[in-house]
């Protein structure tokens, strides 16, 4: 059965969406940013939404796999990611030599004639990575907890020989366990170099211990600030954390224990007596903090934050707390829980840029290298690992209203296709063949950026205020393309 | 061309209703994130302890003939010194329209930077106060008769927390920015689609009347006053744009502006370095604001203020580590200025609290409390500090 993409609008409903997908099985495997093989319908609101926070902005296919096989059996197909076939976002990532490399070898690549070091290549390689797996990685949901993680264990990539540090740590912490355990993450993360570098802890040393990292673990990356924990216990942990540090010469950039640095004093962490045992003091408190019910709500609330609302439904976060806590922090048995227990009671969240940016490119199937676009994310606020404090971009609603101006701009670069590198192809994917029917096409592309079509007298509304402003029909269609993502309904997931 | 219409807000700037109060000063708040060494940067070069606790950070007195002269403090009043990067601000303090507020800070001693931020921005003691911020409440409390888009602009990409309140705000982070591009025709086509999209949308009606009123500013041909010199850096752009919207009276009530990088656990510098370029970027901007502003001083009140101060005693790492007491300066025409205020705990042993730390003898609320009462007509502070009854030191007029 194949169905033209006009006279499935207009057969609306009559056709239930799994009906005319059923012939259409192989369209999951095709090519990034070719077209897609199988039109769209409306979705509901629900559904839509539901989509909006499992992906960076769901594409046609998706949409329709959703339909297909309902919001449970997709959040496990998601939750499975390593079975995923993900060749074309590996296509992309292809040129990208440095995201394979060590320390040592990102080093060596940076330093030019006389120490004049490179600091632009790896961060922009890292950067556009980034934006890349997030537009084309069919592992959506693996991809909105790495960037989820990426702000929880934030590093800021201006900082010090975060400049290469940064795309290690980007692979063997967050990108390894983002969907593993809790508990393993932390670990990763503080035998991460660039964490150390990042929060100061290669000048934690028994002499003069520096506090830095040791706050942080308890305050952003565990507990949370009123999770229980003392300037006392912060001092104290500093003290187990000394030595904790990065090589220099050999093997520059690799994690290591210097135990000449290290205090043997006795120490106490959380009322836990921590006896002299070189490295391992601070590993058995890691452990503790792991485990810590303050940890298990603290993670479970910032989570539900991410994908329910800004003010979680306290029940939800409750329940994965206690998921948490009986799994060790096994992060999809608590993603379970806050998605499918949660997702329905979820509450509007504002896009923060990169969701933004990424929702339009993948709604409107728009191909791009991402290099130009890192300007546009930074003029919104959010070019990735830019974010200088250690608590990462921020999550609630309210931190990026007011700021409306650049996305217009981007909107409207966009459709003009005057961004550099990146090209979408409206006509085809509206296949405007017939002249005359606007109206069919503003509809589609509401449907697409949306969830459904605009109600009549808006969607009039809006094709007249263009047209009276003295624009063509292909003109009108860009701009009301444009005006839908700059719209106040596109900024909201 | 798309015809330059006034704003809706405009007729209501010069018409306003007598109900509403008067309008006070233009309000700049520069926030110093990440905890700036206020130890380094009015010295109290009068203390002994201040140098055994910074055996190498420590900035040599006035009269050390041990040090060269351009690294030594420069003295104010014979206890306390600017460090040699503030030097710039010295033609403002004899003037004697800047004040310094030392020892100062929030009660909060979580030596968290987020918490203290986050407390001190919404001017509250803890979690259970209000979630609006500080200035929000200010704005809300304050019926100027101003609906201007521009009432109140956060500097950079977002607004910062103590602007959010039910008052629109604006983040700005260059007026040259704030264009849509492409030529007359396709802009009018697409301002048609953004009035229609945003019809009723209170943020998005504001920054379409911001794209019309910034159209005919540009920070690029701008002539400062006096032959201020502006810092090339995003702060001195921050208060570049602050002097052209107030110039262009186009209804500028606050302006919030952020400078960071103060968290120097790590080689802040002694008298040249990371931390000491940081201070003359802070100078030099705010000295060439001064300079600027110079004929509107008495309508204009700038304060500075950071989360909390830093350790007393410098760490191993030739950096210091999250600390207690603070400092605030404040810069305007009808300061009681060329003064440290505030009563000075001292850095002795006993005198010193927690881990080491300089003890706060005023609350930061005091001064912000003052600058509204006395300059900005804002009686309702116990709206905008709830909880909190503040104690004036008579910095302002």
């Amino acid at each position: 059965m194949t169905l033209s993409r006009r006279d499935f609008l207009k057969l609306g409903t009559l056709v239930t969406a799994s009906a005319a997908l059923s012939s259409c099985a192989p369209v999951y495997r095709k090519l990034a940013g070719s077209l897609p093989a199988v039109p769209w319908t409306a979705l509901g609101a629900n559904d839509f939404l539901a989509l909006n926070r499992l992906t960076f902005g769901p594409r046609v296919e998706e949409r329709a796999r959703f339909v297909e096989i309902g919001l449970k059996a997709w959040i496990e197909e998601q939750l499975d990611f390593d079975s995923i076939h993900d060749f074309d976002c590996e296509i992309q990532l292809a040129p990208f030599k440095t995201l394979k490399m060590d320390a040592n070898e990102l080093e060596g690549i940076s330093n030019g004639l006389f120490d004049n070091y490179d600091r632009e290549t790896v961060p922009n390689e890292l950067r556009q990575a980034t934006l890349l797996r997030q537009l084309y990685s069919k592992r959506q949901l693996y991809e909105v907890m790495v960037e989820f993680w990426s702000d929880h264990f934030n590093i800021f990539i201006e900082k010090g020989n975060e400049f290469f540090l940064k795309t290690v740590d980007d692979r063997e912490v967050i990108r390894k366990h983002a969907f593993g355990s809790f508990r393993d993450l932390v670990w990763a993360s503080a035998h991460s170099p660039a964490m150390m570098v990042y929060l100061d802890n290669q000048a934690n040393e028994k002499s003069h211990p520096n506090e830095n990292y040791a706050r942080e673990l308890m305050e952003l990356h565990t507990l949370g600030v009123d999770g229980g924990y003392t300037q006392q216990d912060v001092m104290e942990l500093a003290r187990c954390l000394t030595g904790w540090n990065v090589k220099e010469h050999f093997w520059l950039g690799d994690f290591v224990f210097k135990e000449d640095l290290h205090d043997t004093g006795v120490k106490k962490v959380l009322n836990m007596p921590v006896p002299h045992s070189g490295i391992l003091e601070a590993e058995q408190v890691i452990e503790t903090l792991c485990a810590h019910p303050s940890t298990a709500h603290f993670i479970s609330s910032k989570l539900a934050r991410r994908f329910l609302a800004d003010e979680p439904p306290h029940e939800i976060v409750e329940k994965a707390a206690k998921i948490f806590l009986d799994t060790k922090g096994d992060i999809k048995s608590v993603l379970r829980v806050i998605l499918l227990d949660g997702l329905a009671l979820a509450q509007p969240k504002y896009k923060r840029p990169a969701n933004f940016v990424l929702s339009s490119l993948r709604m409107l199937n728009v191909e791009t290298d991402a290099a130009a676009l890192h300007d546009h994310l930074l003029r919104m606020g959010q070019l990735y690992f830019n974010w200088p404090t250690p608590d990462g971009y921020p999550d609630r609603s309210e931190a990026w209203q007011g700021n409306l101006m650049p996305r217009w701009q981007f909107a409207f670069e966009l459709i003009r296709n005057e961004i550099k590198g990146t090209k979408h192809n409206l006509a085809a994917l509206l296949d405007v063949s017939s002249a005359g029917i606007l109206q069919d096409d503003v509809d589609s592309l509401a449907s697409l950026l949306l969830g459904a079509p605009l109600d009549r007298l808006t969607s009039d509304g809006l094709i007249d205020s263009v047209r009276e402003a003295g624009a063509t029909d292909e003109e009108t269609l860009h701009i009301i393309a444009a005006g839908l993502i700059a719209s106040p309904a596109f900024q909201w997931r | 061309m798309l015809t330059q219409t006034l704003p809706a807000w405009m007729p209501r700037l010069s018409f306003a209703p007598t109900d509403t109060a008067p309008r006070g000063d233009t309000l700049v708040v520069v926030f110093l994130r990440g905890a700036a060494d206020v130890l380094n940067m009015v010295v109290p070069h009068g203390e002994d302890a201040y140098y055994q606790l910074r055996p190498s950070l420590g900035i040599a007195r006035p009269d050390d003939s041990g040090a060269k002269k351009e690294d030594r403090a420069v003295d104010l009043d014979g206890f306390f010194g600017f460090h040699p990067g503030l030097r710039s601000l010295l033609d403002v303090w004899q003037s004697r329209q800047l004040a310094i507020i030392h020892a100062c800070g929030a009660p909060d001693e979580s030596r968290s930077h987020f918490k203290a931020m986050e407390l001190m921005e919404r001017g509250v003691d803890d979690e259970r106060g209000p979630a609006s911020g500080w200035i929000g409440r200010h704005l809300a409390t304050l019926n100027t008769g101003n609906s201007s888009p521009l009432r109140a602009v956060g500097m950079g990409t977002r607004p910062q927390r103590s602007l959010s309140g039910s008052v629109p705000v604006s983040a700005l982070r260059s007026i040259a920015d704030f264009h849509l591009g492409g030529d007359p025709r396709a802009l009018q086509q697409m301002r048609a689609a953004l009035e229609t999209v945003y019809t009723g949308d209170v943020l998005g009606q504001d920054t379409l009347s911001i794209m019309d009123t910034l159209q005919t500013l540009d920070p690029l041909t701008y002539t400062s006053s006096h032959n201020a010199k502006y810092p090339d850096s995003e702060f001195g752009l921050a208060l570049k744009q602050t002097a052209m919207l107030i110039k262009a009276q186009v209804g500028l009530e606050v302006s919030a502006i952020d400078l960071g990088g103060w968290d120097t656990h790590f080689a802040q510098g002694s008298a040249n370095g990371q931390m000491p370029n940081l201070m003359k970027d802070l100078a030099d901007g705010l000295a060439a604001f001064h300079a600027d502003m110079l004929d509107h001083m008495n309508q204009l009140t700038t304060v500075t203020m950071s989360e909390f101060g830093r350790r007393a005693s410098e760490n191993g790492s030739l950096g210091t580590d999250h600390g207690h007491g603070s400092m605030m300066m404040v810069m305007g025409g009808n300061v009681d200025g060329g003064k440290v205020h505030g009563r000075w705990p001292g850095l002795q042993e006993g005198q010193l609290i927690g881990p080491g730390d300089l003890a706060v003898t005023t609350d930061y609320r005091d001064v912000l409390s003052e600058i509204l009462t006395r300059r900005l007509n804002n009686p309702a502070t116990n709206e905008v500090f709830p909880e909190y009854q503040p104690a004036p030191l008579n910095i302002l007029k």
